[in-house]
């Protein structure tokens, strides 16, 4: 752990995206408490530039709201959702890929068609379909998300436990005759771990983009303020006032950028073998 | 009664005196089309796009000025008998269809009494009222009526009957005809070619009754997705004319604003968009009468004028807009007044349950008025949830009253027995679409009143009777009035007498030209 | 012989798989709230019971959900993609009107992205830690975590109405009757944009990728050999690192190329590129089934098609890599 730490650190990239996520993670933390109001009260004037009113520095929108308000109560929402919608993704793809790779022969067979079918759907569009039969709410976006984020993931724990399966260990334990769930979670899960990571900080990043996407197709949950509702909303009026959607837009892509320098950080720390390599 | 001998020469010449300048013939103009139609067929499909594009192909008998009052358009003249019951029209003759048959009053029998009956919804509630429609000679055209019918002479608009060719669809199915891809009417233009997702392209028909008209030699529809890629496409100077609602609201003024540019919110009258909430009123909190009270006195309908819709609108008092005939100034107003509002809930002793607000899915401008209305309501301790769809869903949940809120447009056709009773008489109760009385109001005097409204043929009547029906309505909060919309037209300067009828655009390029 | 029939194979494996997803689609869209004639009715401002019920007759969907499915299905089988309830046109013919469009914007900003992306990836590769590394790095980084439709937008604020060098939108100069090299020259100044916003995205990818990969392969053994040979440090980059560099780079080729719809929705959307993805979204709004399904199908099929073509170039590239059926 120590030497994972001492890999990580050294990556400069990596620390800089911990630094940037940090930030966003505190914000959205205390957004109830720097911004007690809901973000959708409209408190001034609207489209009032940046640094125009006292405490409001990140300018208000078309109906006079704080995009600052916005912008720290949407970390939360755009946070959730690249979590949640991961951690979906996960549960959905981390068992499909075990039980192919560790059973492997026709089970192996039908579930990587499953995941092969899964995968020839083009998945934006997949994507639109999903939230047009939900119609657009949090979870109807998280699940879309979910739905066609899940395939690499299989892929990933397949091939890991492909590789794993024929180490000494597992077949040692094998023999001793653990039961299946127990060598799966026990044995061999923790020991592929460590991609599934790096698959996964990534995957919150797309998560979040994608999300953004959604709503500016008009597929946003209008009940919550998310940085993708606010670059939609404030498209129409970007050459009158850019604030409202630049704002938003900087927040994603420093939130992404963090999370991508992390999935890089944290993969050259997993393997120091390809680290030394790749620089 | 109402004795009435209406010549279309003076109407003629009242439009002829309206242009300053001798128009010059010649010229391409082009225009945003929004949403991309799914037909042209007038006849057939009579949504927005249609009627923009269609209107220039299509002719029907009449077309009406700014103040409502008839104009020749396929007849050059009409009278109405004494009893009302009788209505003769006299077609302009030699007039072709763009396939060059000739058109006669066969092709007006025929669309109105087989055609439309089968395929346009609104105008088959206006037959209810024909006894019969008959063709005495080719250039003459008879509706005889079984009881008078006071808005009957405003149904001959191209939206509302639009002339068909008989020798194309007689005798065929007229949904599956081969011939809807390419419409043939009688008007200035002809439809040239539809490059699908691109544009559509109408070129003038050379062969129109009227001498000299059109001016123009082509118009180009073009179909842009995105409201903001339609602005700019309008400030590089690649459009000359942005419609009424093609661009969101926040742009119009920034747009206005620009050098050669032009912009009116006339043109709208026959339709006067009136904009409202359907408020639920078989169940739940909404279906109280004193909840809908203090709803309307909880929405700042002055700030969603001046702030979501940039002033282009008024508020809307009554179902009737003020814009429509028989409008009475002196219904009483629901003033912003969030204490009132307060003391109401406390009144009908409102629990907390939330209400769902149905936002229609057309567009930024509408979604930030759901949220405003939402701070509204939150403001006065009513619990608000908005329900996102898109169309499809917009109109189930409407269709199937499953929704509490639910926002709306729509247009008044000049005279309320068309355009507001509908919404709010009894019989007009029904699942499956989202414009009829969906709100579920149902009150017998206003029935009644709207019955004998729509029947008698004297105005002064007719307006004792609308002004008791809006009192009514308005002290039982059938619906949540918001807004008397007005969707500006924006152009280029150097386009001439565009807007110079009560539909503006839809039929607008007959007349336009372009002093370049 | 092998090789066609493992051809074969892999077509048979592909039909099993699109004719799984023409059902799975099919109920999904059916699940979606509202049906066309309901769409059709809520944009007339007027309607029925009597409008909607000719509606539905006319579309068949007042039949019961399997004998709508059964007819689609054989309608496929007999070639037949169906009809579309709203635009009155088979939808074939509705698909082959958009896809050259979408084909020529995602062909363009593919070939960029590749081109670019395997350019820069290897300029920073052989100048790895220096500054010309650290700026193609940071700014592949920059471009991976922004939104496309972002890119889009800023770029017809700054091309198109500040500085006018490029149109915002449309494939062509409508209504200019340009012929021959004119009018090709002319849907060349309209693809600038939208092909470079879609291509940047990518060219990030194929930058990392290209990068990482040609300093992994620079490491393996038979580049030391190549340098104790003699030869020069060009020719190496080029004959041996590159050639075997390239293969991971190739596979996400492939699934670029088969993603072409869905992925380029957006930026159509923002330019008005009259394509296919913009024509399924709409279709989707509409709940125009047949065209929604159609763009499906034909999506998925090119999908499967670049994923064949992409392990038949492998094939040739790296002979060594089994036939698994």
């Amino acid at each position: 752990m120590n030497a994972f730490m001492k890999n990580f650190l050294r990556n400069k990239g990596a620390v800089a995206g911990l630094i940037l996520l940090s930030i966003v993670v505190i914000v959205a933390v205390i957004a109830p408490f720097i911004y007690p109001q809901s973000p959708w009260t409209m408190v001034q004037r609207p489209f009032q530039p940046p640094m125009a009113l006292d405490g409001f520095y990140f300018g208000t929108d078309v109906l006079g709201r704080d995009i600052g308000a916005g912008l720290a109560h949407g970390a939360r929402v755009s946070l959730i959702v690249g979590l949640v919608s991961t951690l979906v993704a996960l549960l959905i793809g981390l068992p499909i890929g075990a039980l192919a790779g560790y059973f492997g022969g026709i089970w192996d067979d039908i579930l990587m068609r499953f995941t092969e079918f899964f995968q020839t759907i083009p998945s934006f569009a997949l994507a639109i379909v999903i939230v047009a039969i939900l119609q657009p709410s949090l979870s109807g976006i998280v699940l879309a998300i979910s739905i066609v984020s899940w395939p690499p993931v299989a892929r990933l724990v397949r091939g890991e436990f492909l590789s794993l399966r024929s180490r000494e260990y597992v077949q040692a334990a094998i023999l001793s005759g653990l039961s299946p769930m127990n060598i799966i979670f026990r044995q061999i899960l923790p020991n592929a771990i460590s991609p599934i990571i790096v698959l996964a900080s990534l995957m919150v990043a797309s998560a979040i983009l994608l999300e953004s996407a959604l709503s500016f197709l008009g597929l946003g949950d209008p009940n919550v303020m998310s940085w993708g509702y606010m670059i939609g909303a404030g498209r129409t009026v970007l050459r009158q006032a850019w604030w409202i959607c630049v704002f938003p837009g900087l927040a994603i892509l420093f939130t992404v950028l963090a999370l991508n320098l992390i999935g890089e950080g944290l993969n050259d720390a997993l393997n120091p073998r390809l680290a030394r390599k790749g620089r | 009664m109402k004795k009435a001998l209406l010549s279309g020469l003076i109407g003629a010449a009242m439009v002829a005196t309206a242009a300053m300048a001798e128009p010059k013939s010649g010229g391409r103009i082009n225009v945003v089309v929004q949403p991309e139609p799914p037909g042209l067929m007038l006849g057939l499909i009579q949504n927005g796009p249609t009627q923009n594009v269609a209107g220039n192909i299509y002719e029907s008998l009449l077309r009406y000025d700014k103040d409502l009052n008839p104009q020749p358009s396929l007849a050059k003249e009409w009278t109405v008998s004494d009893d009302g019951l009788t209505y003769t029209f006299k077609l302009h003759s030699g007039v072709k269809w763009h396939d060059g048959e000739d058109f006669s009053a066969d092709d007006v029998v025929f669309s109105a009494d087989v055609f439309l009956r089968e395929t346009h919804a609104r105008f088959r509630v206006g037959l209810e009222h024909v006894e019969s429609i008959t063709a005495p000679d080719a250039e003459t055209v008879v509706f005889q009526l079984k009881n008078p019918f006071g808005p009957f002479l405003g149904m001959f608009e191209a939206g509302t009957m639009p002339i068909v060719p008989k020798h194309i669809y007689e005798g065929t199915s007229f949904k599956d005809n081969p011939a809807n891809a390419t419409p043939i009417g009688t008007g200035p233009f002809k439809f040239e070619e539809w490059k699908k997702g691109s544009y559509i392209h109408l070129v003038k028909n050379e062969d129109y009754y009227i001498d000299g008209l059109p001016y123009l030699d082509e118009i180009y529809w073009q179909v842009i997705p995105d409201a903001a890629a339609r602005a700019v496409a309008f400030e590089t100077g690649q459009i000359d004319v942005l419609p009424g609602g093609s661009v969101e609201n926040f742009d119009v003024p920034r747009l206005a604003g620009m050098d050669n540019v032009c912009t009116t919110t006339e043109g709208w009258e026959f339709f006067a968009p009136h904009s409202f909430m359907w408020v639920n009123n078989r169940e739940g909190w909404t279906a109280k009468p004193k909840f809908r009270q203090a709803l309307m006195y909880a929405m700042n309908r002055e700030f969603m004028k001046d702030v979501i819709w940039n002033g282009y609108a008024e508020v809307a008092h009554s179902p009737v807009s003020s814009k429509t005939r028989f409008y009475d100034t002196d219904v009483a107003k629901y003033e912003f007044d969030p204490e009132k509002a307060k003391a109401l809930l406390d009144e009908v002793g409102y629990d907390g349950t939330p209400v769902r607000i149905l936002p229609l899915p057309y567009g930024e401008t509408w979604n930030r008025w759901a949220e405003a209305v939402k701070q509204n309501l939150d403001a006065v301790g009513v619990k608000t949830e908005i329900v996102a769809t898109d169309v499809a869903g917009w109109n189930q949940k409407l269709s199937d009253w499953d929704f509490d809120l639910g926002f709306t447009y729509l247009y008044q056709y000049g005279d309320p027995a068309l355009g507001v009773g509908r919404s709010y008489i009894s019989s007009n109760i029904a699942k499956g679409s989202p414009w009829n009385n969906v709100s579920g109001y149902e009150n017998a005097e206003v029935d009644q009143l709207f019955a004998d409204a729509a029947l008698k043929a004297s105005a002064a009547e007719r307006q004792e009777l609308y002004t008791k029906a809006q009192a009514q309505i308005v002290e039982d909060v059938a619906a949540a009035w918001l807004l008397e919309l007005s969707f500006p037209t924006i152009y280029r300067c150097d386009v001439k007498d565009l807007v110079t009828t009560a539909i503006g655009v839809n039929d607008g390029f007959k007349d336009a030209w372009l002093d370049r | 012989m092998q090789t066609l029939r493992y051809i074969l194979m892999r077509l048979a494996k592909a039909a099993v798989i699109l004719f799984a997803i023409v059902i799975l689609n099919f109920c999904l869209i059916h699940a979606a709230p509202g049906d066309p004639a309901a769409v059709m009715a809520g944009e007339a401002g007027a309607s029925d019971e009597l409008f909607l019920q000719q509606l539905r007759e006319k579309f068949g969907l007042d039949q019961p959900f399997h004998i709508q499915l059964w007819k689609y299905i054989s309608g496929l089988l007999q070639l037949d993609m169906g009809y579309s309830y709203r635009q009155d046109a088979p939808v074939w013919d509705l698909i082959m009107d958009r896809l050259p469009a979408t084909l020529l914007l995602t062909g363009a900003a593919f070939v960029l992205s590749i081109v670019l992306g395997v350019v820069a990836g290897v300029m920073a590769a052989v100048r790895v830690g220096k500054w010309a590394d650290t700026a193609i790095t940071v700014a592949a980084l920059l471009l991976y975590a922004t939104p496309l439709f972002w890119v889009a937008l800023m770029a017809i604020l700054l091309f198109s109405v500040q500085l006018g060098w490029f149109p915002s939108y449309g494939m062509e100069s409508i209504g200019s009757e340009l012929t021959g090299f004119r009018y090709w020259l002319d849907v060349a100044h309209h693809l600038v944009l939208p092909a470079t916003t879609l291509g940047l995205f990518f060219t990030a990818i194929y930058a990392r990728m290209t990068r990482a990969s040609f300093l992994e392969t620079a490491a393996e053994d038979f580049v030391k050999t190549a340098r104790a040979k003699g030869l020069s440090e060009g020719r190496i980059a080029r004959r041996h690192i590159l050639r075997n560099a390239i293969l991971p780079v190739v596979t996400l080729a492939g699934l670029q190329a088969g993603q072409i719809v869905g992925g380029a929705v957006l930026t159509e959307t923002v330019f008005a590129w009259p394509g296919i993805g913009r024509l399924m979204f709409d279709a989707l709004l509409q709940r125009d089934y047949n065209v929604l399904l159609g763009v499906f199908l034909i999506s998925s099929a090119m999908v499967l098609l670049f994923n064949l073509i992409t392990d038949l170039i492998y094939l040739l590239v790296d002979p060594r890599i089994e036939l698994n059926t």
